[in-house]
């Protein structure tokens, strides 16, 4: 499986934030999105979930040689600051959860809820407060449990990791190692070295466009200062 | 000390010129025409200055102008029987009293001093001293203009009207060294932006000895109100030199803008946010046996009751009650029937208003945004048309069942009082003057849903971003307000309006068939 997006532009006002873009993501790989402060990593995002209207372009998926269009469904995307529904207890939003998808999930997919909660490392206890108690770690462990069970062909993250503590940040890495396979994952991010440990591919969103930084047979601190130059090169064109 | 006034100024009206820039910017079309680039843009900058200027000069002049005309000068001529100069300056001298502790200015907390001295770092002391001298002056200047103009019209003599700026400045420095020769003792200051219940109390009861005194025949006599405000110019004299030589304005303005910090670091729209997650209430442990989205709207609704179905129970307990008083009201003066009768057959237009004051809509929709759908929203399956119009078909039901239950008590209890004072001569009007009330309590519920989802008005920082949403809202209050004001015969507003409440609520619903899969998501 591919997803393609082909001459996606987007300008606020007369800022041009992305332009005419053309790229193709391959399944199976994380992608590590890196672009300075307003790059416009989060409109890219935005774009592709449909959020916000893109000025123009298409986004499509190929399976099997067959081009199709992107459907909400095809697309989970977590945000940095998660986003859970406080009125329910994590459980309650569970249920929820799987009874409206449960066909589109499949029901030999379906596991148990005390089961979800244990992969998750979500005690019982936990799991029947109100989500409006739970720390910013809970939510946000909360919001990828949902997002893996949905089994989106594309994961977009936006700045994930970053304010979790070290202990969740290396059970979320795990999480996303473990789901790479048969889909496509983008994550945005500040954190140079995340990416690095975490990403198959190297992409950077540098005015406007899109570009894959080559890792040939560079070592991890010489690919670093092959970015870092690449970001501050370009930025002076 | 001019330079420190010259750079507090400029600041001052940085500060205000970006105001006046940014609230252009949110008004839709002149958004559109505006660049991006504005607060760079010249002329506007020149404009906006022009502005911020005017407004300055404006506050030397007009504050002191509207305050002494008319809180003073106006009302002292009212009272009939006493001497109009005597009643003046028995106002004044009450008035600036109040004045002096509530409005002290050095202990005043805005933004542009917490940008001076927390963010700039300027010398407190400086910045405290010259701008304190600076509205001293204003104050000064104004009352004397006003004091003269108003005074000598009231028949005050020409030193008693010169006495008046002595005294307001005396005063407040007077006050202010007080409170900062306490500070040495006490280490606190009364905030002036959070005024204490005991300073309200004394402030009421000055407030009335001003303009209740008066009227029990009761004025301090002209000479004496003079022979009072002397003193204090004598104090404002040596208030200067304590106020000059206090040395702990950089730690009173810590304390006084600590708690302004805290609210500038949580926007309005965090406070909006935190004050809807406290509507949250799992008390009494409410579950659902429902599934899917029945399930969602059950647990969302009761969790919710404290802003949805107990004011509603309020309202409709409130409505029950004036019912209850105005047929009581009518069993002790039977004489009124025919009156009340005549007005119920055209006061149909007034329960617009009503109706529309008490309907719950608007603090649902919001409800449902920030603890809800601004969260759900940023899920796929949550888009999917059909998973919209299914929740949209439950929220409806939801919504108009909330507001119905005052709808019918206040509709029975008219359709009941119609039939008390007399009945009508067409008995249909009892069934339309119950159905329309129904129609109209119906007809908002459908609108406020609808244009929450038609128009989603806000971002996700539950901001309300969408202009078109404010002027049909505004529009929405317009129309309720001049309904207020129209009287009509009841069958034929009764019939329009449930005729116009059933079209239109048949027309959004459609309308919301075909565009609220696309409208409906967070705005950027």
């Amino acid at each position: 499986m591919e997803f393609v997006i082909e001459n996606l532009s987007k300008s606020f006002e007369k800022k041009e934030v992305l332009k005419d873009i053309n790229f193709t993501f391959e399944s199976g790989k994380i992608y590590g999105l890196l672009g300075r402060n307003g790059a416009g990593k989060t409109t890219l995002f935005n774009c592709i979930n449909s959020d916000l209207k893109a000025d123009s372009g298409n986004f499509y998926l190929v399976e099997d040689g067959d081009k199709r269009g992107l459907k909400p469904t095809d697309i989970g995307y977590v945000l940095s600051t998660p986003t859970v529904p406080e009125f329910l207890t994590g459980r309650e939003f569970l249920k929820f959860f799987l009874d409206i998808n449960k066909d589109s999930i499949g029901k030999d997919n379906i596991r148990s809820i005390d089961d979800y909660f244990a992969t998750m490392n979500i005690s019982a206890e936990d799991s029947a407060r109100l989500l409006k108690d739970y720390s910013h770690g809970m939510k946000n462990k909360m919001q990828m449990l949902i997002n893996i069970i949905a089994q989106p062909n594309i994961m977009l993250l936006d700045e994930p990791l970053t304010s979790l503590d070290v202990v969740v940040a290396e059970e979320m890495k795990q999480i996303l190692r473990s789901l790479k396979t048969g889909r496509i994952t983008i994550l945005s991010t500040h954190i140079l070295d995340l990416a690095l440990d975490l990403c198959d591919t190297i992409v950077l969103l540098n005015h406007g466009t899109l570009e894959i930084i080559d890792k040939e047979n560079l070592d991890s601190s010489e690919f670093k200062t092959r970015i870092i130059a690449a970001l501050t090169e370009e930025s002076h064109v | 000390m001019f330079k420190t006034l010259r750079i507090s100024f400029s600041l001052k009206n940085t500060y205000r010129v970006n105001t006046i820039l940014y609230s252009l910017k949110q008004i839709p079309l002149i958004r559109k025409i505006l660049p991006s680039t504005l607060y760079n843009v010249r002329g506007l900058k020149i404009f906006a200055n022009v502005i911020a200027i005017l407004w300055e000069i404006m506050t030397f002049f007009v504050t002191k102008l509207t305050y002494i005309g008319t809180m003073i000068y106006i009302v002292a001529d009212l009272y009939e029987g006493s001497a109009t100069d005597a009643v003046f300056l028995h106002i004044f001298l009450f008035l600036t009293i109040i004045g002096a502790f509530l409005n002290t200015y050095i202990f005043e907390t805005g933004k542009d001093k917490y940008y001076a001295i927390v963010l700039m770092r300027m010398n407190p002391k400086h910045y405290a001293i010259t701008n304190y001298a600076y509205t001293l002056f204003k104050a000064f200047v104004g009352t004397l203009a006003f004091g003269l103009l108003f005074g000598i019209t009231a028949g005050l003599s020409i030193w008693q009207c010169i006495i008046l700026p002595f005294f307001v400045v005396g005063i407040k420095l007077a006050y202010t060294s007080l409170i900062m020769l306490r500070y040495d003792k006490a280490g606190k200051v009364p905030s002036q932006n959070k005024v204490d219940l005991t300073r309200w109390i004394i402030a009421l009861v000055l407030l009335f000895a001003a303009y209740l005194l008066p009227l029990a025949k009761f004025t301090v006599p002209a000479f004496v109100s003079s022979m009072i405000m002397l003193p204090f110019i004598l104090l404002g004299i040596l208030g200067i030199f304590v106020i000059a030589r206090f040395k702990e304005y950089y730690s009173v303005y810590k304390q006084l803008l600590s708690e302004l910090a805290i609210q500038m670091d949580n926007t309005a729209t965090k406070v909006v946010a935190d004050q809807h997650k406290n509507f949250i209430s799992n008390e009494g442990n409410y579950t659902s046996n429902k599934t899917g989205y029945e399930y969602l709207n059950e647990l969302f609704i009761k969790r919710h009751r404290k802003i949805l179905w107990k004011s509603s129970k309020v309202i409709s307990l409130v409505s029950f009650g004036l019912i209850l008083a105005a047929f009581i009201a009518i069993l002790i003066f039977p004489e009124s029937k025919l009156e009340v009768n005549e007005l119920l057959l055209v006061f149909l237009p007034y329960f617009v208003f009503i109706m529309y004051a008490i309907n719950r809509g608007t603090s649902f929709t919001k409800a449902l945004f920030i603890n809800c759908d601004h969260c759900l929203l940023t899920y796929s399956f949550y888009k999917q048309p059909h998973d919209i119009l299914k929740l949209f078909t439950i929220r409806l039901r939801e919504i108009i069942k909330i507001n119905l239950v005052p709808a019918l008590i206040i509709g029975g209890g008219l359709t009941f009082l119609l039939f008390f004072t007399g009945g009508t001569s067409n008995p249909i009007n009892y069934a339309i003057m119950f159905v329309s009330i129904i129609c109209m309590s119906i007809f908002f519920s459908v609108h406020y849903l609808v244009l929450y989802y038609l128009l989603q008005p806000f971002n996700a920082n539950t901001e309300i971003k969408s202009g078109t949403y404010q002027l049909i809202s505004g529009a929405t209050y317009f129309v309720a307000y001049l309904m207020m004001q129209a009287r009509f015969p009841l069958f034929i507003f009764g019939v329009s309006c449930i005729v116009f409440c059933v079209l239109y609520s048949l027309i959004a619903c459609l309308l919301i068939y075909k565009l609220a899969p696309k409208t409906f998501r967070i705005r950027n």
